[in-house]
This record gives structure tokens, C-alpha cells and sequence, in this order.
């Protein structure tokens, strides 16, 4: 477990909206999975960072939530992204496409 | 955006924890469920799975604190908690907390009276559109501080000429006319506007459109809101009707908006009429073309992007180039310019000085009620020392402490904030109905606006903080071992001189600086009573009219003057009946240059104040004809006759006798055949006045009086009961007269001491209250001290001192800090006087009786604040007070 990345700041979100955009409305245990699963379990999620960064999404209007009933017929609370969500996604993508392209710049081997 | 929302929905989280949390629990319980759920389907017995899944949740609470933190927002929940702890403690300790917040309360209430004058008189913006790029203009004569108005043909190459504004706009400010129809017939003042006046001012109009730039000529009229209300109901469909004003018809075409009374804030305009239809309703208007007769106020809209600097000097060079063109007339002009609404200029220096001297009263009296409460809570510090110990040995940051007891002062701020805004709104209105002696209309409301109220506002806070400051500082860091043991753990060894007797100093101080200008107003109100007005007010009734405003020619106006006259005389209880223009000490008058008739160019030139009378004027007013005759049996177009008053005559004539002799004076020479005692003419604390008096029926046809003509009624009863019987003589020979200005002369003369009147008033209220919080302030001080030693003076008493000798130490104690403040206040009140000393009447400011009285007065109500609790010392049994340990 030791060499596992923490997911660092400001990231967690993204991968949020962007899980959610792909998989539709999920619970925060199968978000945490999911999340885990696509990093090829290269990333531990912190549970108590999770649920906060849920929440901040919600107050802002990018998710809002549900309790239903998940596959194995247990109450669980769905979240879901809204028409503001779906925007920021694209918006936060295109942004971070944007840093990583120019970081890449700076960290790739200068060309002759 | 985004962030607004998240922040508006954690507000509201705020205040819906509980079901949020509810809810998370079972949030959290679905998730481990199904992670235990997912383990046993790897193969994991149940138990393991559970160990599993909670490990990697990491701590249930962890996550259920760090979710809580992002739900509300904590430093809001931890203030409200904070707020909520300090109304308890505040309200455990209700007789402080009230006491406190009253004195608080008493000097912002104070302040907020003051400031809400500040922010009427100084502060407020006209009621226009775009106040800031409105300017008034005046001309300034070279080598004089201040301003005329403009006559108009040097308003039409300013309006024409000057590229810095849009709109210039220039308006004859009063004209004096009577409404009638619709009741009984009213007198009111209008203004003559050019017609683009409400343009250039952007005032949209309440109803219908102000005026076309076609009707300078055309007989329209715009109402105020308030005539609109008053005398036509409110009527929706007035526009277009046609309304009487002093006899001609106007056909209305706006009403203005009902916060606009004038440009300058302070007349009261009931009607707006075009500037070309001026002359029908006021005949002795100058001549149009004439560039020597200053009559018309001007204000002008500054171009966009232009700024008031570029504006100043192209004013500088057009006022050359009109002096190169007419030098005659223009030579010694410059251009001068304030925000439009500001202050008039010729008054701005004497009401700032006022309105500092009351703010620095006010600012005292808050510093006093500041360092009462402050002691008080120095004492409270005192008691809470034990709980404040406690809660630091339990492990609360002192910081903790600290915003504590700032958020209890802080509170008490704002509490003191609101009863000074109820006392301010109460005081307001008080204020708002001191007549002002003046014979046209002002408006001189003072309210509580969104200024005052911010000022307030931002007061209270600063006082709550200011307050709080010194005693969270000392009491958040006792002496603990001290504090614990139950002994005084503020008292830090080695200080002399405790900053509670520091504020008591302070305060003391300060009330003799306060109470010292309460004594001098009252004082000066005092010696105003005792003025010699010149002229005995009991038994007179005034009443004006103006039968000129309903077309009378001047031989009509004479007649009926005449006949009035007579039919009042007859009536019952009636010893005479007099005309005059205007009543004496109404504020200001018609005034002329005079010299002795034929003495050359460089005669002796002096100023005198105007007025006409009928004969018996002066037996009616009692005032006496110190030589020579009145007025009677002269025809009204025989040469001129005046009677002077002693100062005119000693100034014009030293030594010689007056009778006989002639004067020039505005168009006329005038013999004079009688010389009058002195009255007081204008205002009581102006010194004596040259007065011309001469004979109206003379003068009535070529200088009428533009006020209307004021009957005065003597009685050697009950004047006010005349009135309903004169008012009936001026009806029954024309009903169409409006009345106005009608009092007696008792009321008329009240209205003049406005100035010390007011200014006795409030300095007195100031000064009581100032008076009252510095002695609550030193007894809790004294009483203090005798708490504290409490246990020395019980050892002395065992040791075998006396009664007296106890209260002695007690009061001396006491009274040498009062000795300090004294020393300290009284060169501070002395030096602060001069600001006052506009105000006084008939006294120095540096009054020998004030400064002497004053100081002891004080000494005195300070000697019994510290008798009070050395009596409570002397009275220590020594047995009790040795037993505390």
C-alpha cells in the first residue's frame, strides 16, 4: 500500500465529475472504487478527503444526490452531475489538458 | 458565481445540521455495508471484512468532522457559539449589561444627532440626477471672500461660450405669489427657471414632461409634489389644467419630484414658472439687458470626461475675456464654482463652525460614556478573573479568551448603537421643529438617513472594540496563581497610577470641557433674554399679507391698507393697528446705502436697514421717538420724509442734530423729521443696526415691498385672540387675500433666539449627561478601591482609626485624581472655548463666572460620588472584613 499515490490537490474533483460523466449517477462507494480502478489502483483514495469534495460539489451545483437502491438492493445515496456539472467537466478537462501539455514542455528532453 | 453558491448553501447548512448529519451517518453505513458486502465475495469471513473495511475508511468520525467542516462554515458556527456564550454572560450580569448599554447608547445617540445635522447640511447630495457633475456658479468680486449671483446677460455668455458644460441653467430663486381656488387662498414660494432648468438639474418629473426649450414666454407651471398633494388632491389628470398663481393662469405641465424643494436644499419652492414669465408675477424685476444687477442663481451640468480643474480654468479665461469686453461692468469679476446642493457659500463657515463645535461635544461626551463603561467592565475583568483563571488552567488559548470578551464589548457596542439610533430618532424630531426666523419657507428637516445610520453603525462597533480592548488584555492574562488563590490578580505589583484611574481622569476631565461650553451657552442664552430688543413684543399681533400678488396697483394696496387699518382699530380691544413691510428680527431685510444729501464724493457712506411704517408705528411697538415727530399728514407724492434710528443718527450726524437734515439713499433723498431708540433689526446678536424708517404710503408706489406688508395690532390683552377677528376685517374686504406669517410677536420673537436657544439646548442636555456618566464613573472607581481594600481598612480600624479619619482617606483618594482631571480640563475648555464664541451672546467666551463656576460645581458633585462609598467604608466592621481570608 506504501507505494501508492495520495490523489493530490485540486484533482479529486475532476476525477469525480469525470467518473460520474462516464458511469452515470453512482453511490460514494462505487465512485471510491471506480476512482481507484481507472488509476489502475495506483491512487488510494483517502475516504475522509471523498465525501467533503462530494459535498463542495454539490453546494456548487455541479452534482446533486438521491438516495435509491443500488444493484444489490441496498439504500445507498446517488450522485449525479447536473447541466453545470457536464460543463465543467469539459471546461476542467480542456483547463488540465492545457497544464499537463505545457508541463510536459518544460519536463520533456530538450530537442537538439 | 459558483463560490457565491457554495457559500450561500453553507449558510444555510448552518442552521440544518442535525438532519444533515442523520443523513451522512447513514451515507457512511450504506458504505461500509457494501465494501463489507464486496470483501465476502472475495472470500473474507464477515468479520475480517468488517476489520478490512473500516481500517480503510479510516476512522468514522475523522471522516464525519472533515464532512461537518465542509458542510457549514465553522468559523461562523464557532462566532455564533461565541455570540450566544457572551449574551448569557451579558445577560447574567443584566444591571451592568444595561447600565452600560445605555451610556454607550446616551453618547452614540448623541453623535448620531449631530452627524445626522453633518450629513443633512453638509453630506447630502441635491436631489438630482447625477449630483457630482452638477455645479452652482457664482460671481466673485476681486478682493471679496465671497459671491454674487449673475445678472443675465452674463448667464447667456457663460450658458453660450463655456464648452466644459452641457447645460447651463439659471432661476430667479424666489418669488413670492399666492395660490388660489381650491380653499382658501394660500401664499407660497415659486422660483423663474430658464427652460432648461429641470434638463440641466436631470429631474424626471413625477407627472407630465417640465418644460419645452419653446415655452421661456409661456404661462406653464410645474408644482411641487407636495402643493400636488396638499392643494390638488393628488389629482392624476392635472396636467394640462390651469391654476391661479397670484392672479394669472398658468396651465400645468409637471409635477417634480417630492424630494426636490430646491437646488440648495434649504428653500422650500412650491412652483417653477419660466424665467420670461417672471416679471408678470414680480414687477420690480431688474432690467433684462442691465449687466450691473446680480439676480439670478446659475448651476450648471459639467460635460462628460471633463473635469472640475479644466472647467475652473476655462471659467478663469472667459472671465478675462469678459472683463476685456466690458470693462465697465465686468472688470473685477471671477468665477467661482461649489457642487451643486452644497452649503451656500456666504453661510458655510458659520454652520461647519457650529456643526465641529457640536461634533467635538458630542465626541467628548462619547469619550466619557466610552471610559464609564470601560471601567465597568475593568471591574467586571476584575470578577471574572476566577473564571477566566479556570478556563486557562483547562487549556483555552488565551487568544480564546480574548475575542471572547471583545465579542461581549462589541455586542454592548451594537446594543448602545440601537438605543442611541431610538434616542437620535426621537432627538431628530425635536430638532426638526425649531422655528427658524426667517419670513419664507424653509425646510430644515432633519432625519435619520442611510449616512447617519452607517455612521452609527460603524461607531458602535469601533466602541464596542475599543472598549473591549484593554480589559480582554488584562483579563486574559491574570496573575494565575493570584487568580486561583482568589486574590486580585489584575493588580500587578509596582503600578502606581492604574489605567482605571487614568479613565476616570480622562473622563472627569472632559466633562469640565463639556460642562464648561454648557455654561457658557446657557449663559449666553441667559444674557440673549436679558437683550434689549428695542421694542416691547407683548400684546402684538402680526399678520401679512400681499394684495400686490392679486393684481392691486400700489394706490389700491395704499387704500386697502388704510381701510384695514381702520377696521381693525374699531374692533374691540384693539389700541392701534400699524402697517410695516416686514416684522423687525425676521432674519435680514432690505438694506440701502445712505450719505448726507449734497456732501460730495467722498462723504461718509453707511449701510441701514429699510423699513416702511404707517404713523403711530412706534407708540404701537413701544419703541421711542427719542426726538423730532412720526410720520403723518405727508402726501404720498410730497418730498420724502424718514425717521432714523440713534445709531444712524450718531454715525451720520456725530454731534449734530439730525432733524431737518437730508440723506441719499437708493433713488431718493430723504428729510428726516424724527430720530427712534435703537432696535435690534435683523438678529438679536447683531450689533446695533443703522435703520432708516420711511413712509410707506410714499414709498409704496415705486418700491413696493416684495414680502407683502405685515399688520401689527396692539392690545392690551390676549393677542393670539385678535387674530380670528382681524383674519375675518382682512376677508370681508377681500376674500381672495391670502394670510400668512400670522403670530404674535411673542411667537415672532422666540423664533429669533433659535441660535442660543438651540445651542443651550443641546449643549445643556450634553453637558447633564456628560455630568451624570463622569460621577457614575468616579463612584465606581472610588467604590472600587474600597472593595480592594477592603481587608487594609478593616486592620486600620482594628488598629484603632476613626470614622473620619477613614472617609478622609477614601475621599482624598478620590478627589486628587478629581484635582488632576480639573488641572488637565480646565486649559483644554479655555483654549476650546474660542471655537464657541460666534455663538455667544453678549458674553466673552472666556466668561470669568463660567470658568469659575463651572470647576467647582464639579468638584462638588465629584466630592459626594466619593463621599458615597467612603461612607460605605467607614461603616466596615472590622471583624467582618478581617474574617474574608
Amino acid at each position: 500500500m506504501g507505494d501508492k499515490a495520495d490523489v493530490w490537490q485540486g484533482t479529486l474533483a475532476l476525477m469525480i465529475l469525470k467518473t460520474l460523466e462516464t458511469m452515470g449517477p453512482q453511490h460514494g462507494y462505487g465512485l471510491a472504487r471506480r476512482i481507484e480502478q481507472t488509476s489502475g489502483d495506483l491512487l488510494q483514495l483517502n475516504y475522509g478527503t471523498l465525501y467533503p469534495a462530494l459535498l463542495k460539489l454539490e453546494q456548487e451545483g455541479y452534482v446533486r444526490s438521491e438516495w435509491g437502491t443500488s444493484d444489490n438492493n441496498r439504500r445507498a445515496k446517488f450522485y449525479e452531475l447536473t447541466k453545470a456539472g457536464q460543463k465543467q467537466v469539459r471546461k476542467a478537462t480542456a483547463d488540465w489538458k492545457q497544464t499537463t501539455e505545457i508541463l510536459s514542455r518544460f519536463l520533456a528532453p530538450e530537442k537538439a | 458565481m459558483r463560490k457565491l453558491r457554495a457559500f450561500w448553501m453553507r449558510l444555510i447548512g448552518v442552521s440544518r445540521r442535525g438532519r444533515a448529519e442523520d443523513d451522512f451517518a447513514a451515507e457512511l453505513e450504506s458504505h461500509i455495508a457494501m465494501h463489507i458486502e464486496d470483501a465476502v465475495r472475495q472470500g473474507l469471513n464477515t468479520e475480517e471484512a468488517r476489520r478490512r473495511a473500516l481500517i480503510e475508511l479510516g476512522g468514522k468520525e475523522q471522516i464525519r468532522q472533515a464532512r461537518r467542516e465542509r458542510h457549514g462554515l465553522p468559523w461562523m458556527e464557532h462566532l455564533l457559539r461565541d455570540v450566544r456564550y457572551a449574551l448569557r454572560t451579558l445577560a447574567r450580569r443584566a444591571p451592568v449589561t444595561v447600565i452600560a448599554a445605555i451610556s454607550i447608547g446616551l453618547g452614540i445617540g448623541a453623535n448620531a444627532t449631530i452627524f445626522s445635522m453633518v450629513s443633512r447640511f453638509v453630506l447630502r447630495p441635491a436631489p438630482v440626477g447625477e449630483p457630482a457633475t452638477l455645479l452652482s456658479l457664482h460671481i466673485r468680486p476681486r478682493g471679496q471672500r465671497c459671491c454674487d449671483e449673475f445678472p443675465l446677460p452674463v448667464y447667456g455668455n457663460l450658458r453660450d461660450q463655456a464648452k466644459s458644460f452641457s447645460g447651463v441653467a439659471a432661476y430667479f430663486q424666489l418669488i413670492p405669489a399666492s395660490i388660489s381656488g381650491n380653499g382658501e387662498p394660500e401664499r407660497v414660494f415659486g422660483q423663474g427657471v430658464t427652460s432648461n432648468f429641470f434638463g440641466v438639474l436631470e429631474l424626471p418629473m413625477v407627472l407630465g414632461r417640465g418644460f419645452a426649450s419653446t415655452e421661456n414666454q409661456s404661462p406653464v407651471v410645474v408644482i411641487s409634489a407636495r402643493l400636488w398633494q396638499r392643494r390638488f388632491g393628488s389629482d392624476p389628470k392635472i396636467i394640462g389644467k390651469s391654476i391661479t398663481i397670484s392672479g394669472h393662469s398658468f396651465a400645468v405641465t409637471g409635477v417634480a419630484p417630492a424630494s426636490f424643494h430646491s437646488v440648495d436644499q434649504i428653500l422650500d419652492t412650491q412652483f417653477w414658472i419660466p424665467l420670461g414669465m417672471t416679471r408678470e408675477l414680480v414687477p420690480t424685476l431688474p432690467p433684462q439687458d442691465s449687466r450691473e444687477y446680480h439676480w439670478l442663481a446659475v448651476v450648471a451640468r459639467l460635460r462628460p470626461g471633463v473635469s472640475r480643474t479644466q472647467s475652473a480654468s476655462e471659467m478663469d479665461t472667459l472671465a478675462h475675456r469678459l472683463a476685456l469686453t466690458y470693462p465697465e461692468t465686468d472688470k473685477d469679476n471671477a468665477f467661482i464654482f461649489e457642487q451643486a446642493g452644497s452649503l451656500p457659500p456666504r453661510e458655510r463657515d458659520g454652520v461647519l463652525t457650529f456643526l465641529a463645535a457640536l461634533s467635538v461635544i458630542v465626541l467628548l461626551l462619547l469619550a466619557i460614556a466610552g471610559a464609564n463603561v470601560a471601567n465597568l467592565l475593568f471591574a467586571q475583568a476584575a470578577a471574572r478573573q476566577r473564571e477566566m483563571a479556570v478556563r486557562l488552567a483547562l487549556g483555552a488559548t488565551r487568544a480564546r479568551l480574548r475575542r471572547q470578551l471583545l465579542i461581549e464589548s462589541t455586542l454592548l457596542g451594537i446594543a448602545g448603537g440601537v438605543i442611541g439610533i431610538l434616542l437620535s430618532l426621537w432627538s431628530t424630531q425635536l430638532l426638526s421643529g425649531f422655528q427658524v426666523p426667517a419670513p419664507i419657507p424653509l425646510n430644515l428637516r432633519v432625519g435619520i438617513d442611510w449616512r447617519t445610520l452607517s455612521y452609527t453603525f460603524a461607531l458602535s462597533i469601533l466602541c464596542g472594540v475599543l472598549l473591549g480592548l484593554s480589559p480582554a488584555w488584562a483579563a486574559s492574562r491574570p496573575m494565575l496563581s493570584n487568580a486561583l488563590k482568589g486574590e486580585d490578580a489584575l493588580a500587578r505589583p509596582g503600578r502606581r497610577l492604574s489605567l482605571r484611574n487614568l479613565l476616570v481622569v480622562a473622563q472627569v476631565a472632559m466633562s469640565l470641557v463639556v460642562l464648561c461650553i454648557t455654561g457658557l451657552f446657557l449663559r449666553s442664552l441667559q444674557s440673549a433674554v436679558r437683550i434689549d430688543l428695542g421694542f416691547r413684543p407683548q400684546g402684538l399681533l402680526l399678520l401679512s399679507i400681499d394684495p400686490r400678488l392679486n393684481g392691486y396697483t400700489p394706490q389700491k394696496t395704499s387704500q386697502f391698507l388704510l381701510d384695514l387699518r381702520r377696521r381693525v382699530a374699531a374692533l374691540p380691544g384693539v389700541d392701534a393697528a400699524v402697517f410695516t413691510d416686514v416684522a423687525l428680527l425676521s432674519g435680514g431685510n432690505r438694506s440701502d446705502g445712505f450719505t448726507v444729501a449734497h456732501a460730495g464724493k467722498d462723504a461718509t457712506f453707511i449701510n441701514a436697514d429699510l423699513y416702511m411704517t404707517t404713523p403711530g408705528y412706534f407708540d404701537a411697538l413701544g419703541t421711542r421717538l427719542l426726538s423730532g415727530r412720526d410720520f403723518g399728514g405727508e402726501s404720498a407724492a410730497g418730498p420724502r420724509v424718514a425717521i432714523i434710528n440713534k445709531a444712524f443718527a450718531d454715525r451720520l450726524f456725530p454731534g449734530i442734530n439730525p432733524i431737518g437734515q437730508h440723506v441719499d439713499g437708493g433713488h431718493w433723498t430723504y428729510e428726516i423729521i424724527g430720530v427712534a431708540g435703537n432696535a435690534k433689526s435683523r438678529t438679536l446678536g447683531e450689533d446695533t443696526r443703522s435703520i432708516l424708517y420711511r413712509s410707506l404710503d410714499q414709498s409704496i408706489t415705486d418700491d413696493p415691498s416684495m414680502m407683502g406688508y405685515t399688520l401689527v395690532v396692539h392690545t392690551p390683552g390676549n393677542p393670539a385672540a385678535l387674530a380670528e377677528p382681524v383674519r375675518r376685517q382682512v376677508y370681508a374686504l377681500d376674500p381672495s387675500l391670502a394670510i400668512y406669517n400670522e403670530k404674535t410677536m411673542e411667537e415672532h420673537v422666540r423664533t429669533a433666539y433659535f441660535l442660543p436657544h438651540i445651542a443651550a439646548t443641546l449643549s445643556g442636555v450634553f453637558g447633564c449627561i456628560g455630568l451624570a456618566l463622569a460621577s457614575v464613573g468616579l463612584y465606581g472607581v472610588v467604590s472600587y478601591g474600597v472593595s480592594r481594600r477592603t481587608r487594609e481598612i478593616g486592620i486600620r480600624m482594628a488598629m484603632g482609626a476613626r470614622t473620619n479619619a477613614i472617609e478622609r482617606l477614601v475621599v482624598s483618594q478620590g478627589m486628587v485624581l478629581v484635582l488632576i482631571a480639573l488641572l488637565l480640563g480646565w486649559p483644554a475648555a479655555w483654549m476650546l472655548s474660542k471655537l464657541a464664541s460666534s455663538f455667544l451672546y453678549g458674553i466673552q467666551p472666556h466668561d470669568a463666572l463660567t470658568f469659575t463656576v463651572v470647576p467647582i460645581f464639579l468638584a462638588a458633585i465629584a466630592l459626594i460620588a466619593c463621599w458615597l462609598p467612603a461612607r460605605r467604608a467607614a461603616s466596615i466592621d472590622p471583624v467582618q472584613a478581617l474574617r474574608v481570608e
